[in-house]
């Protein structure tokens, strides 16, 4: 089987459609699970209460907003250094769904913030390179959607992606860089976890559903795009659908 | 299984805010792309035949 073949929109049209139930479903049942676990399963934290169950969605947000940029720059970078149209497209259809979990996360650390810190925002290094993600996944989206000619602007916003992927380590490390207001990081890949285990549980099977319904909508964008993109739409769809 | 208390704890405006604005998030993402889907496949039927292989 020749994969190099679903590198054309034309291929990888169909082949999208196919497997977006298999990433649908799976987060809807996985969000209900998390849920559970989350509000049902975990314990009260004796020092916060129950405002730490913000963190089932706090930090898997967080973490997608991270990676999907990282993602995206590696998807815009790829199209622009091989021409590879899918692959623009693919960054664009990121983008959207990133800017909304960078959205989510500083709007749910606002919400845990208050109770926590008595304050729903400070110009915090986490909160600050946080909010120039978004700023980042904007200017992304507004370079884009601001140039008539696709594949310019594919070639602009990879260049403003790439330029952007320098943010994602700092916001990472900015806890342990700056002495910060915000915590430190509680899992660790290489040090056992610091929080209870079904705490643990909730937020991983929380962080899996994010991510299966990123694929999700992110396949259903990108075949937007796709037959958006294509000029021949007629011939496009007679091969296709 | 703990029955969670509704309240939670004095926090319930945090903990339900920040869960029903993540809800606000997903649902306006899902419908938004629903209406490109429904845009485009209006965009596709009004173009005349002929048109696409004029230009191309």
């Amino acid at each position: 089987m020749n994969i190099y073949k679903y590198a054309s929109p034309t291929m990888f049209y169909p082949l999208a459609g196919k497997i977006i139930p298999w990433f649908a479903w799976p987060a809807g049942i996985l969000f209900a699970l998390g849920i559970f676990v989350g509000f049902f399963i975990a314990p009260t934290d004796f020092q916060q209460g129950d405002a730490y169950r913000i963190i089932f969605i706090h930090v898997p947000a967080s973490w997608l907003a991270m990676f999907l940029y990282v993602l995206m720059a590696l998807y815009a970078g790829v199209g622009w250094a091989f021409n590879a149209r899918l692959a623009s497209m693919m960054a664009s259809s990121l983008s959207i769904t990133g800017a909304m979990f960078t959205f989510l996360s500083l709007v749910t650390g606002a919400f845990w913030g208050k109770p926590t810190w008595g304050t729903w925002w400070v110009w915090d290094a986490r909160m600050t390179s946080t909010l120039i993600l978004l700023f980042l996944y904007i200017g992304f989206i507004s370079l884009q959607s601001s140039i008539d000619d696709a594949r310019r602007a594919d070639r602009a916003g990879a260049v403003l992606a790439l330029v952007g992927v320098i943010n994602v380590p700092i916001i990472y490390f900015s806890v342990q860089w700056w002495n910060t207001l915000h915590q430190g990081a509680t899992i660790r890949i290489l040090q056992k976890p610091t929080i209870h285990g079904s705490m643990l549980w909730a937020m991983l099977i929380m962080l899996a559903a994010c991510w299966l319904y990123s694929v999700a909508v992110v396949l259903i964008r990108l075949r937007c795009i796709i037959l958006e993109r294509e000029q021949n739409a007629r011939a496009f769809a007679e091969v296709a659908v | 299984m703990n029955w969670p208390d509704l309240s939670m704890g004095g926090y319930g405006f945090y903990v339900w805010g920040s869960y029903l604005f993540s809800l606000i998030a997903i649902v306006w993402e899902l419908v938004s792309l629903n209406h490109r889907k429904k845009a485009q496949s209006r965009a596709q039927k009004r173009v005349s035949p002929g048109i696409f292989e004029r230009n191309y």
